[in-house]
């Protein structure tokens, strides 16, 4: 369900008019590749994505030909790559990070990602950072973001009949639906639905 | 993302010109210019001019590509550094998963999220520094997986 919003946000922003002033960079945590989603390499991904102009790629060229010419390796270090995502903030009018089901990455891996975003935010006040996760991770979000927009998805009984329409259209089984039957679905299911979420949403408070 | 055009992914600036190439060339050079387009993919956000820029001399037009030998051959080597920077800074691009998401995706659900006036405050660029996070959180599933 977030993952779905976080994709039509990026698409939202992406169908915006003078997009060519708009750089924007994604990023969907899973809990299959946790030991990959360090901060460094979230940052690096985002990084990489905003090279989208011919000045960001000079400006990331000549510091990839700097660290080439250093002993040891060129390797980059967290600091350099969040010093780096700045200056390329800043070379660009207008950028959007998206960064999916945050409550997917381990929790250090989170409170380090939370940490590097506040700290290029407050240098970076035009970027714009969309985030999604499940509520538990609200807490530590608004912690460290005191005013941030904060808004529960849960699915609206538009969503689920929308959903449940589509999947009828393409049922292969035409011969076993009939007229009461799709009527019955669409209304009983979605009611049970919003059910189950209040359900679920209200038990972590009584727990 | 460029369009698979002959198996290669051309960026669409490019495709144009890529397509009147392939009328006029033989295999030889149209395995270079393969080679080389296929190294800027990660590029293929950037428009033709800044393109043009970012390789100097700017010789991807195809007409010259297969008179001039030379040129490509420079382009060739910074297309590789292009990818090699890439490398340097991620191995891992999110936009595969990006395009897995959308496609499963049914339209029109979720789309009232767009109209809030949270998302077009958060949009529009207004506020300071912490209106710039627009957070939204769920328990994920309860749309889809309780249904199928």
């Amino acid at each position: 369900m977030v993952s779905n919003i976080s994709s039509l946000v990026i698409d939202d922003l992406c169908d915006r008019p003078c997009e060519e002033d708009t750089a924007i960079a994604m990023f969907y945590c899973d809990f299959r590749d946790q030991q990959e989603q360090t901060t460094i390499n979230i940052v690096g991904a985002i990084l990489r994505q905003l090279v989208v102009r011919g000045e960001v790629l000079e400006h990331v060229r000549k510091a990839f030909r700097g660290a080439k010419m250093q002993v040891g390796g060129r390797g980059l270090r967290l600091p350099d790559m969040i010093q780096m995502l700045k200056q390329v903030v800043a070379i660009l009018p207008q950028v959007y990070i998206c960064i999916d089901a945050l409550d997917e990455c381990l929790s250090e891996h989170l409170l380090e990602l939370l940490v590097s975003l506040q700290d290029i935010l407050r240098e970076s006040q035009r970027m714009r950072i969309f985030l999604t996760g499940r509520p538990q991770v609200k807490g530590e979000i608004t912690r460290h973001f005191t005013s941030c927009l904060a808004v529960p998805i849960s699915p609206k009984m538009h969503d689920i009949k929308r959903y449940l329409e589509r999947k009828l259209e393409m049922d292969t089984e035409r011969g076993a639906m009939s007229d009461g039957l799709r009527e019955d679905i669409l209304r009983i299911i979605p009611e049970q639905i919003s059910e189950m979420f209040v359900g679920a949403s209200i038990a972590p408070l009584h727990a | 993302m460029g369009r698979i055009f002959r198996g290669v992914a051309v960026p669409a600036f490019l495709q144009p010109r890529w397509r009147e190439f392939c009328k006029t060339s033989h295999t030889a050079s149209m395995a270079i210019v393969e080679a080389c387009l296929y190294s800027i993919n990660d590029l293929d956000t950037m428009n033709y001019t800044s393109y043009r820029n970012s390789v100097g001399n700017g010789n991807v037009n195809c007409n010259n590509v297969t008179n001039s030998h030379n040129s490509l051959t420079v382009n060739n080597v910074i297309a590789d550094e292009n990818r090699e920077i890439m490398q340097w800074l991620s191995q891992i691009d999110p936009r595969g998963r990006h395009q897995d998401v959308r496609t499963d995706r049914v339209d029109g659900v979720g789309s009232w999220l767009l109209e809030t006036e949270e998302f077009r405050e958060w949009k529009r660029n207004e506020g300071g520094e912490d209106r710039g996070i627009l957070f939204c959180y769920g328990n994920p599933g309860v749309g889809k997986t309780y249904l199928t």
